[in-house]
């Protein structure tokens, strides 16, 4: 087997999902600093792009690879492979804060995600985006606020064109994942996930480089230089 | 009604004057004309729709600006009735989107020395396993 190859902890595969517009594709072009390989894979019309992570909890390092699901503009004719939701360990559901529309779709989404999802409690962080254009705003802090309420979902306002929280927000559905899989004995389903996709590269992952960010929750007050020497081990 | 031996011209012709029309967003809301108001069905990625106005909403719906086509196959059948039956494979590709590989039939119906597409299902090539 190929498991020689793995040199991670944990793969993690986070689907970006919400209407076309609503800035998906330049949320995760934002966030891999533009430097994605991005890998298109026709069959499932599924295009994705990798990040390396160290997530740093209770003073141990977990390497974390993270695949990033774009739908690649199937949601145009609204016709999205169910191998997208099936997979996937957490979502990144976007909509657009000067197209009320793309807002009240999201409700939608949800629907499709307990339908599709493996579980039907996912881990879902509700990211308003284009927070640049406040001239332009179409959806209330109000709204946002009784929708994220209703669905108990964490929400952030973001900019794919600045990189507002662009990193805050997949560092927020990080932390929710692995805290989900801290109770994974409770939770059957990710747990299968979890190591189905550790023996199963079935991808072949571009080499990762020095792309490699150094995360730390509990540190998150921390500059990356203090993150650095708190990491290192000697 | 005999068959008509010039359905392999006329399906090609067909398709081909179809996404011309289709695919410039100036001549598109001309698709109209091809469809007949009450006898026309659409089955577009599984949505079933009848008469060109409803056909024309999903359409128009469609949230992209520019759409380009690469035409691999067009195969065609002359039916009993007078009619052409035509089934295309092509790859399309959506202002900056990855290019995604689709199927569409058709079936045209003769009307009085002409056409119309009475029958036409949509679908992208995807797949729920990779």
């Amino acid at each position: 087997m190929a498991m020689a190859n793995i040199d991670y902890d944990f793969l993690m595969k986070f689907l970006a999902l919400g209407d076309s517009g609503v800035g998906k594709t330049s949320f995760l072009y934002q966030y891999t600093d533009g430097q994605f390989h991005s890998q298109f894979i026709s069959t499932v019309g599924i295009d994705f792009r990798e990040k390396r992570l160290i997530y740093t909890y209770r003073g141990r390092n977990h390497r974390i690879h993270l695949q990033l699901w774009d739908t690649a503009g199937q949601e145009r004719f609204r016709s999205l492979t169910t191998a997208f939701y099936r997979d996937a360990m957490g979502f990144l559901l976007i909509f657009d804060l000067t197209n009320e529309k793309s807002f009240l779709e999201i409700s939608n989404w949800l629907e499709q995600l307990r339908m599709h999802a493996y579980s039907e409690d996912p881990d879902v962080v509700l990211c308003g985006n284009k927070c640049d254009l406040e001239a332009v705003r179409a959806v209330s802090h109000e709204q946002v606020r009784a929708l994220s309420d209703r669905y108990s979902l964490p929400y952030i306002e973001t900019s794919a064109c600045t990189g507002f929280n662009i990193r805050q927000a997949v560092e927020m559905l990080v932390e929710r994942v692995m805290l989900r899989m801290e109770n994974v004995a409770t939770n059957s389903e990710l747990s299968r996930l979890m190591t189905q996709t550790r023996c199963m590269p079935n991808i072949n992952l571009p080499s990762s480089g020095g792309n490699t960010v150094r995360l730390g929750y509990r540190d998150m007050e921390l500059t990356e230089e203090q993150q650095r020497s708190r990491n290192c081990k000697c | 009604m005999a068959l008509n031996p010039q359905y392999e011209d006329i399906g090609k012709g067909f398709v081909q004057q179809y996404y011309a029309t289709f695919d410039d967003p100036n001549l598109r809301a001309n698709v109209a004309n091809f469809y007949s108001a009450t006898e026309s069905f659409m089955s577009f990625e599984g949505v079933q729709l009848q008469g060109a106005p409803k056909i024309m909403e999903k359409l128009s719906s469609l949230s992209f600006q520019k759409i380009s086509r690469v035409i691999t196959a067009v195969d065609s059948q002359p039916m009993f009735d007078g009619g052409v039956l035509i089934n295309v494979l092509g790859r399309l590709k959506c202002d900056e989107d990855p290019p995604h590989a689709f199927s569409q039939v058709f079936v045209l119906r003769p009307l009085g020395g002409t056409f119309f597409c009475a029958h036409d299902i949509f679908r992208l090539n995807i797949h729920d396993t990779a």
